[in-house]
């Protein structure tokens, strides 16, 4: 489709691009006071940006730009994702007493940003806009990793944070270039039909694919490239770590998915019920042992911590580890596994981080002593914290359950093959179920009852509420979510 | 299927030999005569004062910064400007929401006072009221009086 009729497709994006647009000039006519304010503009933008996505919805799929990007249902539920962490992000870091006075104008502005990055990394089908998107989510990330100014893990955690993003997206880079000499061309799926018939040059597509790998591996925080996630985690404000720990993720996600069903797939079987990986290259032998090792390395290093936001850390890089296995299956049940593992992921990683921030904002302390008797304190806080844990460790009847089952199923379906990856997995479970469990002794085991509540905001407990009680209800019911991530199975391919 | 990556060993090893080459045959034809004057480092013209490694105000790359988005900004208008004759309208349109974008990050930076050079006095002083901010302890004055002299 050429370039301005692609344009009646684009609409959700030119929303977030005026949103963002006006609420750097809102800004400018608030006091420094004030731009709490900002939330109200970019919590609208955000909510017109979701109708237009909503409207923009065709069960087709279609390329955009001349084939840039992507206009099919597998982005469409990415970008409906993005825009629900956006806006929870934007509401309740107004409320936030660690950001208060603190130039919210432009932290709204900066979640807005990444939230367009990562619209276009989810939809985006040639290597040129991959990195521009990339680059987009990361760089805006730095800067907000660093907002608090005078907060000394603040800066360790940008400086942190920009050292690893630019090494990891320029080796990326490096391995895009080789792609590119080899193929001659930066259209994904141009790429996959070029590899897929020659069969030469096998080492440098091994190396080009390991490259490649370093920048999505740091996207998603998969090791060996995980190192920066528990710092900047910790340092950054606890509203934009609970959306980066969601957010770029699932990008991070959306983009591997996308890159290897469309670049490094042998063509025969396509859009089939199985997909087969590039002869040549044992891409789903590399991805297992990165899958097993993430998730153990996340859940052993978790079980030492005591700061709940890097417990949390340690914890998202171990589920990253899970999803990771609905990949190497190589079936359609496998993507399917993994899109609804995370949006469960979504609700219980976001509403476990919103916790944290409210009972720092409350009680003072991010450790898990300081979560000593939460339930005579604030019993709501208490219960919603334990359903989240409760669906992070997989127990049921939460939606993180639903969510391993699928994934546990994909694998034992898959064959034989693939038991050690799966008892590796259910291992981990077993061990995470400790450090949750930790929190959930603190919280409900330890400490005395205590007479007075503290005086409560309304607007974050209620943002909590919003997020623990789907997390209940989908472990109950899960049919919609189920059948909105197999009506987003359809990814574009143009042969 | 290694020896497919000889050619890129050789690619290497040539242009290493050429640099050689091409830095001996200098060196060989060259007048070699240095004067003092041409052994200093180049400061557009001036005699160079001091060391280099000294710290200089932050507000240059701020301003150098700003300067470089529009200076990239004409750039793209020269190549628009060619084809503006024949494309009309539409292009019209499109370089002013380009340039709309631009002007809301010229006004931010306008009216977050970037552009100010002189900016308004430091609260860094010894009569700065430290008792709101407990993190700092409040400063002996001649540390104050040497911290203004740099501003």
């Amino acid at each position: 489709m050429d370039n301005i009729s692609s344009l009646n497709y684009f609409i959700p994006e030119l929303m977030l691009t005026l949103t963002i647009l006006v609420l750097i000039v809102y800004d400018l006519f608030l006091k420094k006071e004030e731009s709490n304010y900002t939330a109200y503009v970019a919590a609208a933008g955000l909510v017109f940006t979701l109708v237009t996505l909503l409207s923009s919805y065709s069960n087709v799929e279609t390329s955009l730009f001349l084939g840039m990007i992507a206009h099919d249902p597998f982005s469409f539920f990415f970008k409906f994702l993005f825009v629900l962490t956006a806006f929870f992000t934007v509401v309740i870091s107004s409320t936030s007493l660690e950001m208060k006075g603190k130039f919210h104008g432009e932290f709204n502005t900066f979640v807005l940003l990444i939230t367009l990055g990562m619209f276009l990394l989810a939809s985006a089908m040639n290597l040129l806009l991959v990195y521009i998107a990339f680059e987009l989510v990361s760089v805006t990330s730095y800067i907000v990793s660093g907002y608090l100014k005078d907060s000394k893990r603040g800066s360790e955690a940008a400086l942190k944070y920009v050292i690893y993003g630019g090494v990891s997206s320029g080796i990326m880079l490096y391995g895009f270039s080789l792609l590119y000499g080899l193929t001659g061309t930066l259209d994904i799926s141009e790429i996959g039909r070029i590899l897929s018939q020659n069969n030469s040059g096998d080492l440098t597509v091994l190396v080009s694919f390991l490259m490649i790998l370093a920048g999505f591996g740091y996207k998603i925080a998969s090791v060996p490239f995980h190192f920066w996630a528990p710092d900047v985690y910790e340092g950054s404000p606890t509203a934009f770590t609970a959306f980066l720990s969601v957010g770029p993720k699932a990008a991070g996600f959306a983009l591997l998915i996308r890159f290897l069903n469309t670049a490094f797939v042998s063509q025969d079987n396509v859009n089939m019920a199985s997909w087969g990986a590039l002869e040549q290259l044992a891409w789903p032998e590399i991805m297992m042992w990165i899958s097993a090792i993430t998730m153990t390395l996340g859940n052993l290093v978790a079980l030492k911590q005591d700061n709940v936001k890097r417990l949390l850390a340690y914890s998202s890089i171990a589920h990253a580890g899970y999803v990771l296995m609905g990949i190497v299956v190589l079936t359609q049940d496998g993507l399917f596994a993994m899109m609804f593992y995370l949006s469960a992921y979504y609700l219980m990683n976001l509403g476990a981080f919103f916790v944290v921030l409210n009972v720092a904002d409350r009680f003072g302390s991010e450790e898990i002593d300081g979560y000593n008797g939460l339930v005579y304190k604030a019993p709501f806080l208490a219960v919603c914290m334990g359903i989240f844990m409760f669906s992070l460790a997989g127990i049921p009847p939460t939606v993180g359950f639903i969510g391993k089952f699928y994934l546990f199923a994909a694998l034992i379906k898959g064959g034989s093959a693939y038991y050690p990856l799966a008892i590796i997995g259910a291992l981990n479970s077993v061990v995470s179920l400790y450090y949750y469990a930790r929190v959930l002794r603190a919280m409900f085991v330890r400490g005395e009852a205590v007479d007075s509540e503290m005086p409560i905001i309304k607007t974050p407990v209620a943002v909590i509420g919003m997020l623990a009680f789907p997390v209940l209800l989908l472990g109950l019911y899960w049919a919609p979510l189920s059948d909105f991530a197999h009506a987003s199975l359809k990814l574009l391919i143009i042969h | 299927m290694l020896w497919d990556l000889g050619s890129v060993l050789m690619f290497m090893v040539t242009s290493l030999v050429i640099i050689g080459i091409t830095l001996l045959i200098a060196k060989l034809f060259r007048r070699d005569n240095p004067t003092e004057e041409k052994l200093t480092s180049y400061e557009c013209g001036e005699d160079p004062v001091g060391n280099p490694w000294v710290q200089f105000n932050i507000r240059f790359y701020v301003v150098a910064l700003i300067f470089l988005i529009f200076e990239v900004e004409i750039v793209f208008l020269y190549p628009w400007a060619t084809v503006f004759k024949e494309m009309g309208f539409f292009t019209f349109v499109e370089m002013m929401i380009f340039v709309g974008i631009l002007l809301v990050g010229y006004a931010y930076v306008w009216v977050k006072g970037d552009l100010n050079w002189v900016l308004p006095k430091p609260k860094y002083t010894a009569d700065f009221d430290y008792s709101n901010v407990p993190r700092f302890k409040k400063p002996d004055a001649e540390k104050a009086r040497k911290l203004q002299a740099v501003e």
